[in-house]
Parts: C-alpha cells; structure tokens; sequence
C-alpha cells in the first residue's frame, strides 16, 4: 500500500485575509427583518455538514473489519438496520442508522488533505469550482433569507475559497462557535444613525467605483462581507447567552456540543448551510485512543443534533453529510496510527432526498481497496444535489458564461436517491 | 585418624556474569503476521507470552531447544497486559475487549477458564497481588478494580481518576497500589478503604496537543522496586505533535516514601518508553518504541550508560527470575529474548 504519512504545514494555516474578513465585515451595522422561521421550516431545504477533519478512520466508524489483519481493536456493533454493523466507537449513532445510509466504496485517488478535501467539496479533482455549501446556498437560500446562506462553524480555518466564481454571498462564513461573533456589538461612539450613514456611503463609493472600471469583484466582495455582516447582527440573539441546561447535557458542553446545538439553532432561524468542523482525526500516531476520544465526542452529540432534526421534521428537508477528506490506512503504522487513505473509504449521509438505511458499495476483506460499486467525490456531489432536488447535470448561469454545476464525466448514485 | 572429606566438585564452568555492555540477542521467536503488543515471562521461568494485532497470545516454552509456539484464542481484540498467579500456574490477560482471561498456563493448549467483563471499555493493566489472591485491573471506565482471584468476584472498585488511568500495580507490601492516568496523575490507594491517599501530577508526562485539542499521556509500564522503595512509570514526554507521535521516552523514578522525583530517564529516540524493570543487580532496563531499543540506566544518573537497539520498537519487556535474560515485545513480529552477558561458545 502506498500512503502518505505526512500533513503539510499549509494543511492546517489559518486563512489570515479570510479571517480579517469576516472580523471587519462583522463590524459594521444595519438591520434586516428576519423572516419567520416557521414558514421557512416548512419551505426551505437546507445542508448540515459534519466535517471530520483530518481523515477519521473508515475501519473505526462506518466500515470496520474486525479479526482482520489490519481490523484494530475495535468490534463491530448492530444498527438499527438489520444487517448493517458499525464501529463499536458508535453506539449512539448505531441506534439511528436507519435514518442515515453509508457508502463505503470511495476512492478518491489522492491521499493529499488538500486534494481530498476540494474533491470532497467541489466534485472535482481540480481546478475552481465552488464548495458544495457555496451552491447549496446559491440555489437553495431564499432572496430574504434571514442569515448568510453558508455558515461553517469551526475552531480552526483552513485556507478555502468556498464560493469560487459564484457571488461572494455564498462563501462560507466563519463562526468560531457559540459567542457572539467579533466585533459584532456598534461601539458606543457610533450612533446608529451615523453607522446607516457610513454603510450607505459606502455602498455608493463601490458603485462609484465599479462603473469608473474598478473590479467589480472586489465591490462585490466587500458589499457582501457588509451584507451578511448585517445580517448576523440582527440576529445577534442567536449568539447570546448560554444554551440550555437541557441541551447542554444531551448535547455536551465541550466545545463540538456547543458548536452543534449552534448549528441547531442556526438552521431553526433560517440558516440554509452549516458546517461544523469536527478536528482531531489526523491521527497518524495512537490512532485507537485518538478515534476513542473523538467520536467518543462526536456519536452522542450528533445524534443529539439529528434527533432534533428528525423530531421537529425538519429532517425530511436537511440533507446531513458526515464527511471527511479521505479516510486512513488499513495498515497499522508502528506508532498505533493510520496514515491517509483515499482509496478505500467512507461516508454517512441520510435526511432530505435520500433512500435512509442503505449501504452503498463495499471494500475487501481487508480493506485495501474497493470491491464493489465504486465512487468519488464527484458522484457524491451529484448525489447530493439530485438529493435536494437540483439539477446538477444543469449549468451556472454566469452573465453569459456557463459552468457545469457537476463534473459532467460523473453521474449521481441513483440507488440512493429516494 | 579419619580421612577428611574430599572436597566438592567444582563446575565445569562458571556462567558468565551479568555485563550488560555486552547485552546481545539469543533467541527469536515469530509470532504471526502482525505486530506484538505486549509480553511477559511466568514467575517460573518455563514460558514467554505475547499479545499481538490479530487478538492472539502466543506461547512459548523457554526451557526447550526448540521454539514450540501455542496459540491461545479466546479474547476478541488486543490484549495489553499480562499477569501470573505467583506460582506459575495461572496466566491472566487483560483485554481491549473489556475482559479479563484466567488461562491455566501450564496445559499443553490452554483454553480461558474464564473471561470476565471487567470494565466498561478497554482493561488496560492488570497485576496480581504479591500474595497472589487479588488481581488489580484498570480500564476505560476510569476505574480501578480489584478481583479475588479465587472466586473472582469484585472485591472494591477505586474511583478517582478523571481520564483514562493507564495502568496500576500493587505495592509489594500488598496494603497498597499505585496508579497513573492520561493526563499524568499518579495516585496511591488504600487498598482496605479504597481512598486515594497520596496524588502527584506528573504533568511533564502529558501533552495537550493546541492544534489538534487532544491530550496525549499515559504510562506504557509501571514497576515497583522489589523493597518496594521506587516505583518506575515509563511513558513519555515533550509533545510537540500528538497526532504525528512526535514525543520523546522518558521514564519517572519515584522515591516512594518521600514521594519525590527522583530520577526522569530519558531515551536518546523519538517515541515513549514502553517497558520498564529493575534488575537485582541495581540498574534499570527499559524498551523503547517505535525506534526499538533497550536503554539501561543506574539510579543515580539521567542518562543511559548504555544502549541496544533492536530490530523492531519494543513495545514491552520482563525479566526471567534469575535476571540473566529478558524478553521484548517488538513492532517487528518477534518476541527477542536478549542475555545481560557476553557471549558464550
């Protein structure tokens, strides 16, 4: 087997010019009647994105391979699904499979974090193409919506160009978590009627500016920035305050518990994605105690989240991807790790437009590789789409210029479509 | 005048003394197809086990010319950690699948009389009583339990520990035991109240890994002394990179009186030190791993006055009763039993 037994230090850099960004666009004031999230319950579709940073372990979560030789110590536990067995590291999760399907015959042909995670994202293995938050919020996100159309909660960032060629509103937005977002709150010394003064004022110098053959990009960008700058604050009582006590002891009061009843919150308000990055998987050392710990974090506290989801209904329409950049190795590294994997490997994913409690694919006995039914991130992002009800054979009408929304070379993967 | 009594033979030859420099291989053993995770040699000498990566222990008879291997079957994932009744006869595992396994060690293909569920998660460690009637088990639960190793039923549980205690041993005064966890906390226990009575934070044995948000720590052996004076806890140190396994061995000396840090030995590799015994002759032998050595340290120095490197990381070590020869546990497939002496013809 060959594998990658290294991260890059680029892997992990913080987007320095997306974080000042987001700090400064979050400074600035207005308001935005929000739209009752009742109606857009019923209405909206909506993404909810688990990202599992660093690779987490396929034989450790959806795929494992007990008593082989590369199995790991870990058992396979039932599901909810007759026939269906995952680690035993979910037992939470276990109990809710048949609200969920697995494909376990990825092969992304890459074992790079960089690489894995745009293919993952972009259904491409290269070039530009926008995340598939930035085009769920493009197509899915109502003209009123009350919060940024992609909202990706994560302690740490990794250096992503989310919206690529599509308009600036639908890249991601960063949240740190919980707290009120940075520099959210006008200081005192500004009225709000000189705030309403100062963002008018500058939303006509970027006209100004555009129509004098300024780069229209860079308006855009920074009216969008303003844009859903606004729209946060106006919504500033998402973030304040504690969470319940209720929902701090199901979901945890770490900071990934945290993270997901936000996320809860968020799509009850209207939010159409959200991204919670889950870190901590990159585990080329101690692999077992790493995977033990983490989704000894993860299992409960989603399941908490999509118990929420499934019991006010909204799950029906929330397409949920617990997802990562690839998986890791079978071979079990003298540290007690697992190097990266992208060639035989898996996801869950269940909710809005999906057939629930379906494996999809398989790997070998001892999964080296994939044995049946074959997959890459390019299937998925069809499959994903298709499964929201877009046509994502269809283009990106981009003011004359037209880009297929998914790798036309791919198909969706049908048997998961409800 | 009687005739004085003829003197007594002498042996042919004497065996070679203990000279560690000159410390060298004598036998290996192949296990299977993966990895050891651990090893120990029964209080007779007779056997040398392993735990490996495919849930077997192997076997070996150390008295015999030829390497005869028995497979034990019995646990459904990796055994950790081994201990003997004090007369050989009883071998216990202590299982990542929860479970304890009581083996009567002596049958030619011996099948577990027992496998008790002992912890709620991983049993990390266990060690017998110096008496032989309890056995002391750590696990994922964070508990501490002792068993009687008659009945074997739960005698106490010991609750304290707020991570992962990795393992626990029994002072040789048989009133005690000493455990270390996650996060570097080292405690003793009153084994007839189950209180913690003393609790040290060897915090220079932990790392939070910042980027990652993950704690990284543990003891991979802990030994006391004979008299009972020191205890070892062998583990590791500096973490920079948790995930990358980027850390250095370090193994903590205990004075166990004063409670002081007496000693913090350190290996010259990246990696922990996984193994760790005092020999009679008054130094210390530990294993290291992945980079495999063995490192041999006197107590009144920091550093090792000598080294041996391995073929493969040791991911444990024990010594045979008379001290002359000791096995490691390797990443390499192979149990290594080494000799604390030249060579001899």
């Amino acid at each position: 087997m060959k594998r990658d037994q290294g991260c890059h230090q680029t892997d992990h850099d913080v987007s320095r010019r997306a974080f000042l960004a987001t700090g400064a666009a979050a400074g600035m004031l207005g308001l935005t009647a929000p739209a009752t999230a009742q109606v857009l319950k019923k209405k909206q579709k909506r993404v909810l994105q688990l990202y599992l940073q660093g690779g987490v372990s396929q034989l450790e979560s959806w795929d494992p391979k007990p008593g082989t030789k590369h199995g790991g110590p870990f058992r396979a536990i039932p599901t909810s699904v007759p026939g269906m067995h995952i680690s035993e590291l979910l037992p939470h999760t276990a109990q809710r499979m048949h609200l969920l399907s697995v494909v376990r015959s990825i092969n992304l042909k890459t074992n790079s974090h960089h690489d894995g995670r745009l293919f993952m994202e972009m259904g491409r293995r290269s070039g530009e193409f926008p995340y598939v938050g930035s085009v769920a919020s493009r197509y899915l996100t109502p003209e009123n919506a009350p919060l940024p159309g992609y909202l990706h909660i994560t302690t740490r960032g990794l250096t992503d160009n989310t919206n690529a060629f599509l308009d600036a509103r639908h890249a991601q937005m960063k949240l740190a978590g919980p707290q009120v977002p940075n520099n959210l709150v006008r200081p005192d010394s500004l009225t709000a009627d000189a705030a309403r003064r100062s963002s008018d004022l500058l939303k006509r110098l970027n006209t100004r500016f555009s129509g004098r053959g300024g780069r229209k990009a860079f308006t855009d960008s920074y009216n969008a920035s303003f844009e859903m700058a606004e729209k946060l604050m106006a919504r500033r009582d998402l973030f304040e305050g504690d969470a319940s006590p209720k929902d701090l002891a199901r979901y945890g009061k770490h900071p990934f518990g945290r993270n997901c009843i936000l996320a809860k919150t968020l799509l009850e308000n209207g939010a159409t994605v959200v991204k919670v990055t889950h870190h901590g998987y990159d585990t080329h050392a101690e692999n077992f105690n790493f995977h033990l710990e983490q989704l000894g974090e993860f299992d409960k506290t989603f399941c908490m989240l999509l118990d929420d989801l499934h019991v006010s209904g909204m799950l029906d329409s929330t397409l949920v991807m617990i997802m990562s950049e690839f998986g890791r190795t079978p071979k079990i590294n003298v540290r007690y790790g697992r190097d990266h994997w992208g060639t035989a490997w898996s996801i869950a994913l269940g909710g809005q437009g999906l057939v629930p409690g379906a494996i999809i694919g398989a790997t070998n006995k001892e999964g080296t590789a994939v044995s049946k039914r074959e997959v890459d991130g390019g299937h998925l992002f069809h499959t994903y789409f298709q499964a929201l009800g877009l046509d994502s054979s269809s283009n990106h009408e981009l003011g004359g210029r037209v880009v297929p929304i998914g790798d036309p070379a791919k198909t969706p993967i049908k048997e998961l479509l409800a | 005048m009687s005739a004085s009594p003829p003197p007594p033979s002498l042996p042919r030859s004497l065996p070679a003394p203990i000279d560690v420099t000159k410390t060298h291989v004598v036998r290996e053993f192949k296990s299977g197809d993966v990895p050891l995770t651990t090893c120990r040699i029964d209080p007779t000498g007779q056997f040398v086990v392993a735990g490996a990566e495919d849930f077997t222990i192997y076997r070996w008879s150390l008295d015999s010319l030829e390497p005869t291997k028995t497979e034990l079957h019995g646990h459904n994932s990796w055994v950790r950690s081994f201990d003997f009744s004090p007369d050989g006869k009883w071998l216990y595992s202590g299982g990542y699948d929860d479970r304890i396994g009581i083996w009567p060690l002596q049958e030619p293909r011996p099948s577990p009389a027992r496998m008790l569920v002992a912890h709620d998660g991983w049993v990390r460690w266990i060690r017998t009583s110096p008496d032989g009637r309890l056995l002391a088990s750590c696990g994922n639960d964070n508990l501490l339990k002792v068993w009687d190793t008659e009945t074997w039923k739960l005698v106490r549980e010991f609750r304290g520990h707020e991570r992962y205690p990795y393992a626990v041993v029994f002072h040789p005064d048989g009133k005690r035991l000493a455990s270390f966890d996650l996060m570097g906390s080292l405690r003793e226990w009153d084994l007839s109240t189950g209180k913690t009575t003393r609790q040290w934070e060897a915090k220079f044995m932990w790392g939070f890994d910042k980027k990652f948000r993950a704690d990284m720590g543990g003891a991979r052996d802990l030994q006391f002394s004979p008299d009972g004076k020191y205890l070892a806890v062998a583990g590791l140190t500096e973490v920079t990179n948790a995930f990358a396994g980027t850390h250095k061995p370090l193994v903590l000396l205990v004075e166990w009186k004063t409670g002081q840090f007496l000693r913090k030995f350190r290996g010259d590799t990246r990696g922990a030190a996984w193994g760790i015994r005092f020999h009679p002759d008054g130094f210390l032998v530990g294993s290291g791993a992945p980079s495999g050595a063995l490192w041999f340290w006197k107590p009144d120095s920091d550093k090792a006055f000598h080294k041996l490197p391995l073929s493969g990381g040791g991911r444990a070590i024990d010594l045979t009763p008379d001290g002359r020869q000791a096995a490691v546990a390797q990443i390499d497939r192979k149990l290594v039993i080494v000799q604390f002496t030249a060579k001899t013809s």
